[in-house]
């Protein structure tokens, strides 16, 4: 399929669909979202996905973030992506199986760690070497980290026995991340602008002092500076996918880390705006900080962010 | 002070990349050490110079490339006037003397001047003939323009008549015209009344007051009008028109002018680190854990305003509105510079005589900048209107319940 007569913005409607469709069935999630095509996007033409580039998934991964979606989406897609072609590949496309990654450990180190949704997916992801392997969850005992979010928690594996089912090699392990850096942002950006537009709603609805409480200016410099700094990060991801005047490509660290520092802010933020509400479990918006903070932990963003300061010292 | 002047300019329909590398190669051939921050030599310029040196970057194809070509410019796209801008931001020349003309009064002619005021003004601005100061701000009316004071009267041979004092009046002291906000009514009108004027600065009644700023220098002033009479064609469109054409233009302008600054930002960033480098004393502290990531967070803010102006920029060229969202630059731009300045001086503030050369170079630099980044979060709209904008424009929060 040509990427000239599509743009991204294109496939967010359908994503967005899709996504309430899967949150409808609970027990269908991963074949609902499978049979909508979400994890075939980016995937090649000749092993059964659209033949699109990276960039056709952020919407996808954005839409996720900002409708607080319950599915290691973002890792489904880049593993289906970097596994096409294989027996794995084509189960993790077909949702035939759920994959996570971890971003710590190594299976020579004889674990891995920081893997979301690893209770409950069926492969994983881990360093090997230079590259990565991919590992059948059912070959190893998965602990669950649930500290911070006992309903999805976080997953940790000794890997003594573990079944390697495929391995990717130094160049695709890269790729990989690169995509993982690239959707998770987005996906994090959605989580952003979800928490944004729900407390903008909720503020022009709530009564205090005979007026709404959008009507107060400190909540709507508030809630400005939560715009500003979504479009911002949104705007960084955007042009960090687009090539320069020279057809050069960009970096693409500094879309990460923007993205969570913002997400970070804006949705401990909202869940401020939204007074005592913010605070229960009824309301949803701590699936969203509980995310936000588990991608910031599993990617190191205060690390990432030195390590862009260290590379800027170096270069300068 | 002489550049190369004689040039032919890319075109644009070619090669994506043709006009920035023209820029940046122009930049490189004649832009002088003595203009740039970051050089040993640099001086500040003359007001002569810094005149020669504007003119010649337009003669140059870089200023003015928006701008129609019977009027002096270059009839180019807002992406020659971004490409433009990336190269000039990399490069830390001093901030244009001729700004207010060339983003402000220029955009307002273009958009309500007759014929002649179009002709005579805007080749003018281009080629630094005219400087352009700004006559909107008063003591009662600094963000709230709609208790302006200062107060045109129509006299029966056609002519105005005009009494009131301006404030915060950058370069009004070196400005051959001004560009003149009044009202013809009463302050009661509010919005309503509203009349602009291109103003000679020589114009009898009108007296400049200096004022000392906080980065010691007195590049702004108090104007006074005392029964000032003005000719009916120093009007810029009848009244109302002129100014509600001018709120269009301003939010363009926020969008647009300037567009270098998330470059030059970076550009400013290199300097400090080079600066700390080249003194062993220095450099240990770019080995700080706090330090390496606060340049992270300010090198991810940047990035993040590139991106503003990069998809504004692609939305307009596109033929989308720009409405309000001028001010998520402005308040982005302003507050991330702010704050930079203020880290930069941290660091920088300690140098003394025993340190390097360059390091009390950028000692001088940042803290001029410091102090003159107190007054970015004010002018040009203050953060907390633009923090109103964005509320109220684009986020659309209601103040009432909807019925």
């Amino acid at each position: 399929m040509s990427d000239d007569s599509l743009s991204p913005e294109e496939f967010a409607e359908a994503a967005g669909a899709a996504i309430l469709d899967a949150q409808s069935r609970p027990d269908a999630t991963r074949d609902v979202l499978a049979e909508a095509g979400l994890f075939s996007v980016s995937v090649d033409e000749d092993h059964g996905g659209m033949g699109l580039g990276i960039a056709f998934s952020v919407p996808v991964a954005q839409t996720a973030g900002e409708k607080q979606l319950r599915f290691p989406i973002v890792e489904q897609i880049v593993l289906a992506r970097a596994f096409a072609g294989t027996e794995q590949g084509e189960a993790l496309l077909g949702g035939a199986l759920t994959g996570t990654i971890a971003f710590a450990g190594a299976l020579e180190a004889g674990f891995a760690a920081r893997a979301a949704f690893a209770t409950t997916a069926d492969v994983m992801l881990v360093a090997e070497g230079e590259g990565a392997a991919l590992i059948d969850l059912a070959s190893v005992t998965v602990e669950a980290d649930a500290t911070l979010d006992p309903e999805a928690p976080s997953g940790f594996a000794r890997l003594e026995g573990a079944t390697v089912l495929a391995r990717l090699d130094a160049a695709g392990y890269a790729a990989l991340k690169r995509d993982v850096t690239i959707l998770f942002a987005a996906f994090v950006n959605g989580a952003a602008e979800g928490a944004l537009n729900r407390s903008a709603e909720y503020l022009a609805q709530r009564v205090q002092f005979g007026r709404p409480l959008s009507a107060k200016q400190a909540v709507r410099h508030h809630l400005a500076r939560m715009k500003l700094g979504t479009e911002a990060a949104i705007a960084r991801l955007r042009r960090a996918l687009l090539d320069n005047e020279f057809a050069e490509s960009r970096a693409i660290e500094t879309a990460l880390t923007g993205a969570l520092s913002n997400a970070v802010f804006v949705v401990e933020k909202a869940v401020h705006l939204h007074g005592g509400m913010g605070f229960t479990e009824e309301l949803p918006l701590h699936y969203s900080l509980r995310d936000v903070r588990k991608i910031e932990t599993a990617l190191q963003a205060g690390a990432q962010t030195r390590a862009i300061g260290r590379a800027f010292i170096d270069a300068a | 002070m002489s550049f190369d002047t004689n040039v032919t300019l890319p075109d644009p329909a070619t090669d994506r990349g043709a006009f920035r590398a023209h820029a940046r190669k122009w930049l490189a051939e004649n832009l002088p050490s003595t203009l740039q921050a970051d050089s040993l030599d640099f001086k500040y310029p003359s007001l002569e110079e810094a005149r020669v040196w504007e003119a010649a970057m337009h003669k140059a194809g870089l200023w003015g490339m928006t701008w129609p070509k019977e009027y002096g410019g270059h009839g180019l796209s807002l992406r020659e006037h971004l490409a433009v801008n990336k190269e000039v931001g990399a490069l830390l020349m001093p901030e244009s003397v001729g700004s207010i003309g060339k983003e402000l009064a220029g955009p307002v002619i273009m958009a309500v001047g007759t014929e002649a005021q179009k002709n005579h003004f805007l080749p003018n601005i281009l080629t630094m003939s005219h400087m352009w100061c700004q006559g909107f701000s008063e003591p009662e009316a600094g963000s709230d323009l709609a208790r302006l004071r200062t107060r045109a009267v129509q006299q029966e041979d056609g002519s105005w008549r005009v009494n009131g004092q301006k404030i915060w009046t950058s370069g009004a002291a070196k400005a051959d015209y001004c560009l003149l906000l009044t009202r013809t009514g009463t302050v009661a009108d509010k919005h309503r009344g509203m009349l602009m004027f291109a103003v000679p600065m020589n114009t009898p009644g009108i007296r400049v007051v200096n004022i000392k700023s906080i980065d010691g220098k007195d590049s702004f002033a108090e104007v006074f009008f005392d029964d000032v009479v003005i000719a009916d064609d120093a009007r810029l469109g009848a009244p109302d028109e002129g100014w509600s054409a001018a709120i269009r233009v301003l939010s363009i302008e926020r969008a647009t002018n300037r567009m270098y600054r998330p470059w030059r930002f970076e550009a400013e960033l290199k300097f400090l680190v080079k600066a700390l480098k080249s003194d062993p004393d220095l450099a240990q502290k770019l080995e700080e854990a706090d330090v390496q990531k606060r340049i992270g967070q300010i090198v991810t803010e940047i990035d993040g305003l590139k991106g503003l102006i990069e998809r504004a920029v692609d939305q307009m060229m596109g033929g989308a509105p720009i409405g309000a969202r001028g001010s998520l630059s402005k308040l982005s731009w302003s507050e991330t510079h702010q704050s930079f300045m203020g880290f930069a001086y941290e660091l920088i503030s300690g140098v003394t005589p025993l340190n390097s050369a360059l390091a009390q170079r950028a000692k001088k630099h940042f803290t001029t900048g410091y102090l003159f980044a107190r007054a970015e979060t004010i002018y040009a709209g203050t953060s907390e209107v633009q923090c109103d904008i964005i509320a109220q424009r684009i986020l659309n929060l209601p103040t009432e319940l909807k019925a």
